[in-house]
């Protein structure tokens, strides 16, 4: 990762990434003297039952003895969880890994004289280097740093909250006299790459479902994922029932079980209930874009290293203007096979002016799809004017011709005068049973 | 049953030493507990060649010793064939009834358990990670049925050793489910024992690092408040019986990763000494203050802690991540570390066990 400096240098940098450690997690093969020196079932026998537990905490007190200098921690169970091989034994982090938007960067950094003569009048400097910019992290210019004495060593530890994506550099300088008087200059680069941690889908009626996506290589854990509406919504959370419901037992109050979602492209979905905040917003449908809101999520990850981010404005389905709106209203409960069944529709006029006459079919558009659902008789229906702000009910007569499950779809309204065909209705599922 | 025969004879109490369990168990059981692996294969391979074995349960135990000696020497592949050269750990030929002119009184298995449980462990070493669960789950319900049996029986001492080896497998299986990272199973597995008022405060804690390793530090602070309370209550289940110095540590260490966490190095470091001084064989204390002492920027110190302990408490310190800390440390301080590390190494081969993977110093 680091590109070595040319001409021969007293100082070198050695740098380590920083991020918090782990916990070190690995089953032992530790076993308990009561399965080892006697057959599994001994115990029932009274005789063993009485005479051997004694013999057992001697040998394991002996093995557990660090005074006797053995290995018996390595051998024997000194407590039933230790066959976890959990203790709580951190380790440090033994590669860079992997690093993400929204994520604090931080490293040791340590400049080390290897020769065996001191330099003097060190000036360090630190910066991190993007596409976009250079950020200084670390500057001894204005009180440099006296001396490094032959084999000695000066650290420092830096830190960036990282807010682009892409390629960065590690830029470590050090300018410095060396024993022969002469001014020196090193410089080393340490490369990483900054990636997305997180995708967000959103899907929206008047509900918001955010369906977050985990591109990263660890589990994360979502501290706090909370939806800012823009000015005139209002957003309620909503939440499934709990697997195991809220009780005053020993666990409830210990932890409620946390949101996870896996590496590699696991998935978490929240979903919002949007309201208008106030009656006169409603008004405010401004046509076009229709604004949301924000996301802001906060995970954590291994011991509790932070990340955040926000998204961008989240958009709703452009508001169309909604010129009529047809509705099927009633289908009969029973429908037969080759049997003409009335359905019962509605069609509003949301404009201040009368629109129509109209005309209504049944589309032909999928042409994969058979259609076992058609209109009986005239294929095209007439329907005359609405007025402003008006409804008109009417019925389709339609047939099915198939049996079982069948759909009823492409119901299209073809406004005559303006020579403008509306989108159909969607799908409507319908069951036909034999005569 | 005509005359006395060795189990009614008041003089010879058959469970005085090691020796009358089993050949020269006693020998068997000095080399394991210094970790000499190489020589009870030796000493297992002399006792079979020579016909020293004279009773089944003699080889069933040496048989043990000699797959635990291959377990902890790596040596997996041979580990799992001698295993499966038993067959069928509930074969009759296993069994004391067979024997009855050797084991006049005595019925049930002489499989030691320790079989079972590395049976169900290997697959794991050996990539079959599915294959390791569930033998792991097969051997929970074998345990759970012997509860059940020795329950109708009423064999006390045999109850509570089953349930003993229920909560290992579950100990087990709770670390093998966190080595996968299936943090939800874990926890949930925890819950499980806790609701059943198995209030260990050490698992109780091992909670909170899972939680905290998860992210989720609110509950990592609820779990160790759980059991600072159960210490000043003077609380301490039956299964653990923490010593009161073990106990006192254990919330100082939960206190020290709180402050960790928080990056309050400082106050964590002062909670770890707190530790070293009532107990200088606090190994992950020792380990655990020397990492805080690196992100306070104090690489020497943290090395000198380290090496400290090592020469101080080898038999204790000596352990392959605290190991691969020093190493990591080394590499940072030292522009040419090989020389370092390969003098690390050089000690640790005088002094380690047989069962020590040196690779760890990637020297």
């Amino acid at each position: 990762m680091s590109t070595a400096p040319q001409g021969s240098h007293s100082l070198a940098f050695r740098v380590m990434r920083l991020c918090k450690p782990s916990f070190h997690v690995e089953p032992p093969f530790r076993l308990d003297p009561a399965d080892l020196f006697v057959g599994e079932d001994n115990f029932d026998d009274p005789l063993a039952a009485a005479n051997l537990p004694p013999l057992l905490s001697t040998q394991l007190s002996k093995s557990m003895d660090s005074s006797n200098l053995t290995y018996g921690n390595r051998f024997h169970l000194h407590h039933p969880s230790d066959a976890m091989g959990f203790s709580g034994l951190l380790l440090l982090p033994q590669s860079f890994g992997a690093i993400y938007l929204g994520e604090t960067f931080c490293s040791y950094i340590s400049i080390n004289n290897s020769s065996n003569v001191e330099v003097r009048d060190i000036i360090i400097k630190a910066e991190i280097q993007t596409e976009r910019q250079r950020i200084l992290l670390l500057d001894t210019s204005k009180s440099p740093v006296e001396s490094i004495r032959a084999g000695g060593r000066y650290d420092f530890i830096v830190e960036h909250d990282v807010k682009e994506l892409g390629a960065h550099t590690l830029v470590c300088t050090a300018l410095y006299i060396d024993n022969d008087g002469e001014r020196k200059y090193l410089p080393q680069f340490f490369k990483f790459v900054v990636a997305n941690p997180l995708s967000v889908r959103t899907k929206e009626t008047t509900y918001l479902e955010a369906c977050i996506e985990n591109h990263t290589k660890t589990n994360l854990y979502m501290d706090q994922v909370e939806f800012e509406p823009a000015p005139h919504w209002s957003a309620t959370v909503l939440k499934p029932d709990e697997l195991h419901p809220a009780d005053s037992s020993s666990t409830g109050e210990i932890f409620k079980p946390p949101i996870l979602i896996r590496s590699g492209g696991g998935i978490h979905n929240y979903l919002y209930q949007l309201k208008f905040a106030s009656p006169d917003s409603a008004q405010m449908k401004v046509e076009g874009t229709n604004i949301l809101g924000k996301l802001q999520i906060t995970w954590r990850k291994n011991l509790g290293e932070p990340g955040r981010l926000q998204t961008q404005q989240i958009l709703g389905a452009p508001i169309s203007r909604k010129e009529i709106e047809l509705q099927i209203l009633e289908i009969p409960s029973l429908i037969n096979l080759d049997k003409s069944f009335s359905v019962h529709l509605n069609l509003t006029n949301y404009t201040d002016r009368e629109l129509g006459p109209f005309e209504v079919w049944l589309s032909k558009d999928s042409v994969h799809e058979e259609k076992n659902v058609m209109i009986n008789g005239l294929q095209i229906m007439a329907l005359p004017q609405v007025g402003a702000f008006g409804s008109s009910d009417f019925h389709l007569n339609l047939i099915a011709t198939k049996l079982g499950i069948q759909k009823i779809s492409g119901v299209t309204v073809f406004d005559t005068i303006e020579k403008k065909t509306f989108d159909p209705l969607p799908d409507m599922e319908i069951f036909v049973e034999s005569d | 049953m005509d005359g006395p025969s060795p189990t009614t004879d008041p003089l010879r109490n058959e469970f005085g030493s090691l020796n009358d369990l089993a050949h020269e168990l006693a020998s068997l059981q000095d080399l394991a507990l210094r970790g000499s692996w190489r020589s009870i294969l030796d000493k297992v391979s002399r006792a079979r060649s020579l016909d020293l074995l004279s009773k089944p349960h003699d080889h069933l135990i040496y048989l043990s010793y000699n797959v635990l000696a291959l377990t902890k020497l790596r040596r997996f592949t041979d580990a799992s064939a001698e295993i499966d050269s038993l067959h069928d750990f509930n074969s009759h030929q296993y069994k004391y009834e067979s024997y009855p002119q050797l084991y006049p009184s005595r019925s049930g298995s002489m499989v030691p358990f320790s079989l079972r449980f590395i049976h169900a462990q290997l697959p794991f070493k050996l990539e079959n990670r599915q294959e390791g669960l569930d033998r792991f789950y097969l051997l929970l319900s074998f345990i759970r049925q012997k509860i059940k049996e020795k329950g109708s029986n009423s064999f006390q001492e045999s109850i509570k050793i089953w349930r003993k080896r229920e909560n290992f497998v579950l100990h087990c299986l709770i670390g093998h489910h966190l080595g996968a990272k299936d943090f939800i199973v874990c926890l949930d597995l925890i819950r499980d024992l806790i609701d059943h008022d198995y209030l260990d405060p050490v698992l109780i804690s091992k909670l909170g690092y899972i939680q905290m390793q998860v992210g989720d530090i609110e509950g990592a602070k609820g779990s160790f408040h759980r059991v600072e309370t159960m210490f000043n209550e003077g609380k301490n289940d039956g299964y653990s019986s923490l010593s009161e110095v073990e106990f006192r540590n254990l919330v100082n260490r939960n206190k020290a990763l709180i402050y960790l966490v928080g990056k309050d190095y400082v106050s964590a470091v002062r909670e770890y000494e707190e530790c070293i001084e009532r107990d200088h064989t606090d190994v992950v204390a020792v380990n655990n203050k020397a990492l805080c002492l690196m992100y306070l920027r104090d690489l020497s110190d943290s090395i000198k802690v380290l090496e400290n302990s090592l020469e101080r408490v080898p038999t204790v310190a000596l352990n392959e991540t605290l190991v691969i800390n020093l190493c990591s440390m080394y590499e940072l301080a030292h522009v040419n570390h090989s020389e370092i590390k390969r003098t690390l190494s050089n000690w640790i081969a005088g002094v380690a066990p047989d069962d020590f993977d040196a690779s760890c110093t990637r020297a």
